[in-house]
């Protein structure tokens, strides 16, 4: 194809040329002025003039100069057809050779428009051109979804593989297996820093000049609904191909509503982790690639953008919404805290990517859905508050140990702190409501978490005293609220806790696990040293009998009792021995001493030092008697 | 109790439990009345839908702006049925025999609503998707002369279109193993053989409903266990028109709406034909199963009006394309004119009402979330205080 451009200025010249001539000869045969041999020349020459339009057509000249680019054309096109690599693989630098060809084409068949009113070879040749640049344009789509399929990428983030990590704080109801706390605190999917801004290359770089320039030549034919449409299509199959890479099912709200709750705990780790790549790394980098092909063809970059994301969006949209329908209930939190918390994270990104009218109710969608799990938060944390306090039990705890509740309500609050400041932002109201709840605060403390914790704590230590209670032994009542204090001040001592609560609070309850302890000797001693007290006299050998056999029975039923019983902590335990041994013991040799006159030896059943040994056994929790040692 | 609440009498103070059948019968009186009057708005609302008042074809059975008409109706109902039943009402009424047990029926029904309104917002895209390649189709055959470049390329945009309006028939899950099989004969040598088969716009929508969802199993599963209530279950009656309703409109919502697996819709759901406030449905009804029998046997992927006009002029365009030739008859071109206006009217209606279906889709959506969240609280209330507050 050679430039028809030269052509057809000469063509028109010609015509022009030739009307105008017409015209005066027109003109001069109308005068009267005109001899007769004269006028016979000019009316020749005006009946000529006139037939050379039709002569200038029949002789077809130009006309061949179009057909025969054309043919070369249609030539072209139909070796794309069979030899696609001649148009399309050699090369990347260079303009492809379609550019140059489709511009031919486009100005032919504009001068054959042009010339199609008055010349019927005309029309039968823009036909034909109109054929060639159909084909081209049909052959251009399937180039350009050819490209988009090949040489599509997707981001692996090195946190790829998904791993169902996050904090979960399990409750067994039944309340016989209850781990021991994983003491290192559960690290939460921190990948805010790592997936900020980053955006990638969905398609291959070196393919963005050729998909732009396809773009602009379809455009430039008026076939952009074509590309568009194919577009839009292939895009949107590859983020649907990219959801099924990460894993992301298909859920309808009705599954999610009836999903077992290890289950949905699972589908919420995914789709917090799904949403944050989909929004900050694939779609940021979606709409750039958009930006790119289309340039500054704003709208059309909008439009496909919107398009292809929208049915994704959507579906991930409604899942946060079903499950912000189900039932608040506590284990529950951690997983709305992490749904909240991605929201919060990406509303400024979902503003940004839909940032059009087009968009807008995406937008509002997106805000609702977020103060719609904030309310959910709230509803479900006041739902672990009655729970810890609707937890009741009518047989009391065996041994005295630490119940399965304080473990779970501690560690529970424990990861609360993790979420500390979406806590804080979210309970900020209520806090203000209840700023006259009597906790005083230290400075510096976070107020609402602080009011949040410690009302948490209040109602489980409420619990607590109720359940302790059920224990007729008065002892064991003071050694299960020991326990499950000390385990609440040690919880709180040894985390971040500590910072919510403060030393003024923990002072206060080391004193009260403090007191528990002195209760505790106290109730399980203080009738048996009383028998081992006289005033500091020595008492008479039938008294000292008496109250030497009424101390051994005292002393075999608190053995027979509280070896059973189970101090947890061993400190704790250690310490508290050696405050009874201190007491108890002292007491037992001052009482043998002083009646040593008595023949204390053969009255006195146990010997100081088994006693003491004995002592060494009470609350490890193996229940043990002292009956078979009875007079061998 | 509010009619109580003007109830000076002293006999409130002397016996709660007489104070309550006093106020409940003061209450009935009412409360008949309002059932009365919800009747009659219903019946009223579906004659409207039956035979609109202001005749004008926009507004025909199953075209766009018939089923925002009937989206709206669906929500004044349901707001009116919340009026009777939930504002203002001793919350322990619904929370004890029967009515809690049609409660949670409802509640049920609710939940599977949802899932429709989202099956069916997606139909709506797929619709858009329709209205594309019909604009391209349009595109193509303004343009004069006409030519075979012309003709070729609505014949690609009308092929495209017709698989796409097929498989949407077929199970409304575009076909994965039909979708795929271009990439790979692309470059191949048998491939290039059928050029007008296009792959970027071959597909239907393919991320859609979970797996297995059925639209016409949901709607069975919603309408199984609506039965009318007996005379003398007063307050059952609202529950079962407000039910009855929010099938209806799903129902007819799947059948004019691409939609996930359809099969059957016809038969798995009618409205009850004895009661008086349910004829108008009863008419709308059998004039839309009669519509879906005749199109499920020939396929056909909504009833939606501007659907079936769609497919009568693709039917008929496609027909022009196949056996088109240069130079084409002028009165030939003449009638392939007036169908391309009206493509493009049809066209025109899809662009300016699908995108306020979908919104108002969402609507109804977000509405019955937040009427099931009242019923659900109306009903943990009730549950709680099962002795009257006064």
């Amino acid at each position: 194809m050679e430039d028809y451009k030269s052509v057809i200025p000469m063509q028109e010249g010609k015509r022009h040329v030739i009307a105008a001539a017409w015209h005066i000869t027109k003109a001069l045969v109308a005068s009267d002025h005109l001899t007769d041999d004269l006028r016979k020349i000019l009316t020749d020459l005006d009946s000529h003039l006139s037939a050379m339009p039709a002569i200038l057509e029949s002789e077809g000249v130009d006309f061949a100069e179009f057909e025969r680019q054309l043919k070369h054309a249609e030539e072209d096109i139909m070796s794309w057809e069979t030899n696609q690599a001649m148009a399309w693989d050699s090369g990347t630098e260079e303009a492809p050779k379609y550019v140059k060809f489709i511009d031919e084409i486009l100005t032919l068949i504009e001068s054959l428009r042009s010339l199609s009113n008055e010349h019927g070879k005309a029309k039968e040749l823009l036909h034909r051109a109109d054929r060639v640049l159909q084909l081209a344009m049909s052959w251009l789509e399937e180039e350009l979804v050819h490209l988009l399929v090949q040489n599509k990428q997707f981001f692996e983030p090195e946190y790829m593989s998904f791993r169902s990590c996050g904090a979960d704080v399990t409750y067994d109801e039944s309340f016989t297996s209850v781990e021991e706390d994983t003491e290192e605190a559960p690290k939460r999917n921190s990948t805010g820093s790592e997936s900020e801004e980053y955006v990638v290359d969905l398609v291959h770089p070196h393919v963005i000049p050729r998909l732009k320039s396809i773009a602009n030549v379809m455009f430039a034919s008026n076939y952009g609904q074509e590309f568009c449409q194919a577009f839009i299509n292939t895009r949107k199959e590859g983020l649907d191909e990219y959801l099924v890479i990460l894993r992301m099912e298909k859920f309808s709200i009705e599954d999610i509503l009836k999903m077992e709750w290890k289950n949905l705990n699972y589908e919420i780790k995914k789709w917090t982790w799904v949403m944050k790549i989909i929004v900050k790394v694939y779609l940021a980098s979606e709409k750039r690639l958009c930006e790119q092909i289309f340039g500054d063809n704003g709208s059309v970059s909008t439009t496909c953008f919107t398009e292809t994301s929208k049915a994704s969006m959507a579906y991930l949209l409604n899942f946060g919404e079903a499950v912000a329908m189900g039932t608040p209930q506590p284990e529950k939190l951690f997983r709305l805290l992490d749904m909240y918390e991605v929201l919060d994270d990406l509303l400024m990104d979902v503003d940004a990517l839909y940032s059009e009218e087009s968009g807008s109710d995406f937008r509002i969608e997106f805000h609702e859905l977020f103060s719609k799990l904030g309310d959910f938060i709230e509803a479900t944390f006041a739902e672990f508050g009655n729970a810890i306090a609707s937890s009741t039990s009518t047989s009391p705890f065996p041994g005295g140990g630490i119940h399965p509740l304080t473990r779970y309500v501690m560690n529970y609050i424990k990861t609360l702190t993790e979420y500390v400041d979406t806590l804080n932002m979210l309970f900020k109201d209520q806090n203000v409501e209840d700023s006259n709840s009597g906790f005083e605060l230290e400075n510096g403390q976070e107020i609402p978490m602080t009011y949040l914790l410690r009302s948490i704590t209040s109602t489980l230590e409420a619990n607590l005293i109720n359940r302790s209670r059920l224990y007729k032994d008065v002892a064991l009542q003071h050694v299960f609220l020991l326990n499950n204090f000390h385990y609440i001040v040690e919880k709180v001592k040894g985390s971040k806790l500590g910072q919510f609560f403060g030393d003024t609070w923990i002072r206060q309850h080391i004193a009260k696990v403090q007191q528990h302890a002195t209760s505790y000797e106290r109730a399980t001693w203080s009738s048996a040293l009383k028998l081992l007290i006289n005033n500091g006299n020595s008492m008479s050998k039938t008294t000292f009998k008496e109250r030497s056999r009424s101390f051994s029975i005292a002393f075999e039923e608190v053995y027979k009792n509280q070896t059973g019983w189970c101090i947890s902590d061993p400190q704790l335990r250690e310490d508290l021995q050696i405050s009874t041994s201190q007491k108890v013991i002292h007491a037992y040799r001052t009482f043998i001493g002083r009646n040593s006159a008595n023949d204390s030896d053969k009255h006195s059943k146990y010997p100081v030092e088994d006693l003491q040994n004995y002592l060494l056994d009470l609350l490890q929790g193996s229940p043990r008697t002292l009956q078979h040692t009875r007079r061998k | 109790m509010r009619a109580t609440d003007n109830q000076g009498s002293f006999l409130n103070r002397i016996s709660i439990r007489r104070n309550q059948v006093v106020s409940m019968d003061g209450n009935h009186e009412q409360e008949l009345e309002d059932i009365e009057l919800f009747q009659k708005h219903v019946s009223d609302r579906f004659s409207d839908l039956l035979s609109p008042s202001d005749d004008t074809s926009a507004d025909a059975l199953l075209s766009i702006s018939w089923l925002r008409k009937l989206l709206d109706v669906f929500l004044c109902c349901e707001a009116e049925f919340k009026a009777i039943m939930i504002m203002g009402r001793d919350a322990s009424l619904i929370s004890k025999p029967p009515l809690d047990r049609l409660f949670h029926e409802l509640l049920d029904r609710n939940v599977k609503t949802l899932d429709v309104c989202n099956a069916v917002h997606h139909g709506v895209d797929a619709v858009r998707h329709f209205q594309k390649l019909a604009e391209i189709v349009v595109s193509a055959l303004e343009q004069r002369p006409i030519g075979e470049g012309q003709v070729r390329r609505a014949k690609r945009a009308l092929n495209s279109l017709i698989t796409a309006m097929a498989l949407e028939d077929k199970d409304g899950t575009g076909n994965k193993s039909t979708e795929r099989a271009w990439s790979f004969g692309r470059r191949g040598g048998s491939g290039a053989v059928n050029k007008d088969r296009n792959p970027g716009q071959f597909r239907a929508i393919s991320w859609n409903m979970a797996k297995g969802w059925s639209a016409s199993k949901q709607i069975q599963a919603m309408s199984s266990n609506l039965v009318a209530p007996r005379g003398g279950e007063t307050l059952a009656l609202p529950v079962y028109i407000s039910s009855t309703v929010m099938v209806f409109v799903m129902w007819a919502l799947v059948a004019a709406i691409p939609c996930q697996e359809r099969s059957g819709l016809a038969s798995h759901y009618s409205v009850p034909r004895q009661l008086s406030w349910a004829q108008p449905m009863v008419g709308l009804q059998e004039k839309i199963a009669e519509e879906w029998k005749k199109k499920e046997k020939k396929g056909c992927s909504g009833l939606l009006e501007e659907i079936q006009k769609m497919e009568k002029l693709v039917q008929s365009l496609s027909e022009f394309a196949e056996s088109f030739q240069f130079p084409a008859e002028p009165e030939r071109l003449e009638e392939v004119a007036n169908q391309v206006a009206e493509l493009a009217e049809t066209c025109k209606r899809m662009e300016e009402g699908l995108f306020p279906l979908q919104q108002q889709l969402r609507e109804v959506f977000h509405r019955v979330v937040r009427s099931r969240a009242e019923i659900l609280e109306a009903l943990e209330q009730g549950g709680k205080s099962s002795t009257p507050i006064m």
